[in-house]
């Protein structure tokens, strides 16, 4: 452990680059050079990514590495602490971001306020690090308004059609009684335990009465569980993200749904001792009606955005279940389930990153198709793929990654959760629930598959007769393709991130006392 | 004057019952501001819990006082985007009336 103002880079950068837009804009305009909004939003987030491997080296080296943004001593100050678990997600988050503002540069070409696009989606991404950089539970909460305040805004960007204004007012009301749930909480924990600091929390709560304690770890499943949409919190999702641009769903779908799952994870295991509390059967079972709700409903969609968003929801069932696993396994087993969790937590982690990149691809792919074609209908969309070779081929390598298709990425991070689950032969619960995890993914591959040949094998419908990938699309196309080969390099050569996934998984088991 | 142990249950529960009540109000009002008004509610439950803490544990109050501080800030910006957004909603539809927003089903 050591202290390091580092830690401070990447939120520093990514919310003084959201202010200076505001200043850059009038300079473009003046000097006549039009995408320099577009050129210094990529800048700032390439500079954040970098800023990035300076603190994952101090990390690597330290274990974690802390800081306190106050003259005062902690617990006053606003505290900061850095694990590899947190630096693993805000890889995700900026690389995700990077992407989605190289993809703008095209996609968001016709409209206006591109200023205000660019430092929302800036101090969307700030709001993200910062949840997973947060020290304190009070801290966190900050940042994960700021995060939830810009992507509100984000939604309602096209203002002038009904859908987005509708979209980001359930979103928003839906979205705020859950974090003010989890303030709920949060003020109860204070109350007891005299402090939000996670460190000081994880020591302290051994000595507390546990049954208060239940309260407060079912209001922030339910609080956090709103933006990481589980079953049943998941009502703003499906209208949500194909109302935002599609730059905007994948940053949502992607990564902000993440950072629920982030804070859920980080406030019951870092905290919470998941072997006192029998919080792991509850994250098991929303894990397992989050997937089956959600490849349900995701197969009656017509919509190809509401199918992704449903589809959002079933990874998030996997994550859940994976580290639902790892808690029951150490709840029930002791420490001889910590092989088993660790296993669980890395697949989870590892599936984190893969969904944040297949789902990223699949609604900037689908951004490609409905910009050209003007549609969302999937029975308009068929055979698009062939009007856009590059989009559909990367589209389609999207779609078999999640489906869990060897070799692709999506299929090792399955694979380890669903052998977790398998470990104890003799354990019914685990083998039934995840028997019921291997039937919805052979389901969901199967309408992956449908859609694949929807969209690439049929012959063009009249609408998209005209859909073409020329040069002037080259910055739609070239995130989508960049992510198609990530998908199939990491599913070839997965080791390295295994290795990062398994260090996460252990560094967030280290603190609960493993 | 003193405070107690009986206060503290007093604060508490009112800040309980706020948070009830202002979930009651956003399920049975069907108008945007009273929805906005009703996520209000919550927060000013939320916060009087924090404070009602304080009344066991001196020691609390100083980041209690903090933390409440900047749960109104974080409530007004929610508040003032909520509201942004109800006034777009009433230019598109000329009504306030969440019943005639067609796709929400809450």
């Amino acid at each position: 452990m050591s202290e390091s103002w580092i830690i401070l880079q990447p939120i520093a950068i990514l919310f003084a680059g959201a202010l200076l837009m505001q200043v850059i804009e009038p300079v473009g305009r003046a000097l006549k050079i039009e995408k320099l909004r577009d050129a210094f939003a990529i800048a700032i987030f390439g500079l954040s990514l970098y800023s990035l491997l300076g603190i994952y080296g101090e990390v690597q080296t330290q274990g974690q590495i802390t800081y306190f943004l106050s003259p005062y001593e902690p617990p006053i100050g606003v505290s900061f602490a850095v694990d590899q678990f947190s630096i693993f997600m805000a890889f995700v988050f900026c690389l995700l971001g990077l992407l989605v503002s190289i993809y703008s540069v095209r996609y968001m070409e016709g409209d206006t306020g591109l200023d205000k696009y660019y430092s929302l989606l800036m101090s969307l991404v700030a709001g993200l690090v910062g949840v997973s950089f947060a020290g304190d539970l009070f801290n966190l909460f900050i940042f994960w308004e700021a995060m939830s305040l810009s992507s509100y805004a984000l939604v309602a960007f096209k203002k002038y059609r009904w859908e987005p204004i509708e979209a980001s007012f359930k979103y928003l009301v839906m979205s705020t009684i859950g974090s003010l749930t989890a303030l709920y909480a949060m003020s109860i924990l204070y109350g007891l335990a005299g402090t939000l600091n996670i460190t000081d929390l994880a020591s302290i709560i051994p000595t507390l009465e546990p049954y208060p304690l239940y309260l407060v770890i079912i209001a922030i499943i339910a609080g956090f569980g709103v933006t990481a949409s589980i079953v049943p919190f998941h009502f703003w999702l499906p209208d949500a993200h194909p109302a935002a641009p599609s730059g905007i769903s994948a940053m949502l779908s992607g990564v902000v749904i993440k950072a629920g799952v982030y804070a859920i994870v980080r406030v019951l295991f870092s905290i919470f001792d998941p072997a006192a509390f029998s919080f792991g059967t509850a994250l098991v079972l929303f894990g397992i009606i989050t997937l089956s709700v959600a490849n349900v409903m995701a197969l009656l969609q017509r919509d190809i955005k509401r199918l992704l968003a449903f589809s959002s929801i079933v990874n998030i069932g996997y994550i859940i279940f994976g580290f639902g696993v790892g808690a029951y396994a150490l709840n029930v087993y002791g420490m001889g389930g910590y092989s088993i969790a660790a296993l669980a937590m890395m697949g989870a982690i590892f599936h984190i990153f893969n969904h944040a990149i297949g789902k990223g691809l699949l609604f900037l792919g689908a951004g490609n198709f409905i910009h050209e074609a003007g549609t969302r209908d999937l029975m308009e969309l068929e055979g698009v793929g062939k009007k856009m070779p590059l989009t559909g081929t990367s589209f389609s390598i999207g779609l078999l990654a999640l489906a869990g298709v060897p070799p692709l990425s999506g299929f090792w991070s399955k694979l380890f959760i669903i052998l977790a689950g398998y470990t104890v032969l003799s354990d019914s619960f685990m083998i039934v629930t995840t028997s019921i995890v291997v039937l919805n993914a052979i389901f969901a591959a199967a309408y992956y598959l449908w859609l694949m040949q929807r969209l690439m094998l049929k012959a063009p419908k009249p609408r998209v007769e005209h859909a073409h990938e020329g040069r002037g699309l080259l910055s739609m196309v070239l995130p989508v393709v960049i992510m198609s080969l990530i998908t199939v390099v990491i599913g070839l050569w997965p080791f390295e991130i295994i290795n990062f996934a398994d260090l996460a998984a252990r560094s967030l088991l280290g603190l609960v006392g493993g | 004057m003193s405070m107690s142990a009986a206060d503290f249950t007093l604060y508490a529960l009112t800040a309980a019952i706020l948070y009830v009540i202002g979930l009651y109000g956003m399920a049975v009002r069907r108008n945007m501001v009273r929805t906005v008004i009703g996520l209000e509610i919550i927060t000013a439950g939320i916060n009087l819990n924090f404070l009602a803490f304080t009344i066991l544990d001196s020691d609390l109050l100083l980041l209690a006082q903090y933390f409440v501080v900047i749960s109104i800030v974080i409530g007004a910006a929610v508040a003032t985007l909520a509201l942004m957004i109800v006034i777009q909603a009433y230019r598109h539809y000329g009504s306030v009336d969440l019943r005639k927003l067609s796709k929400l089903r809450w």
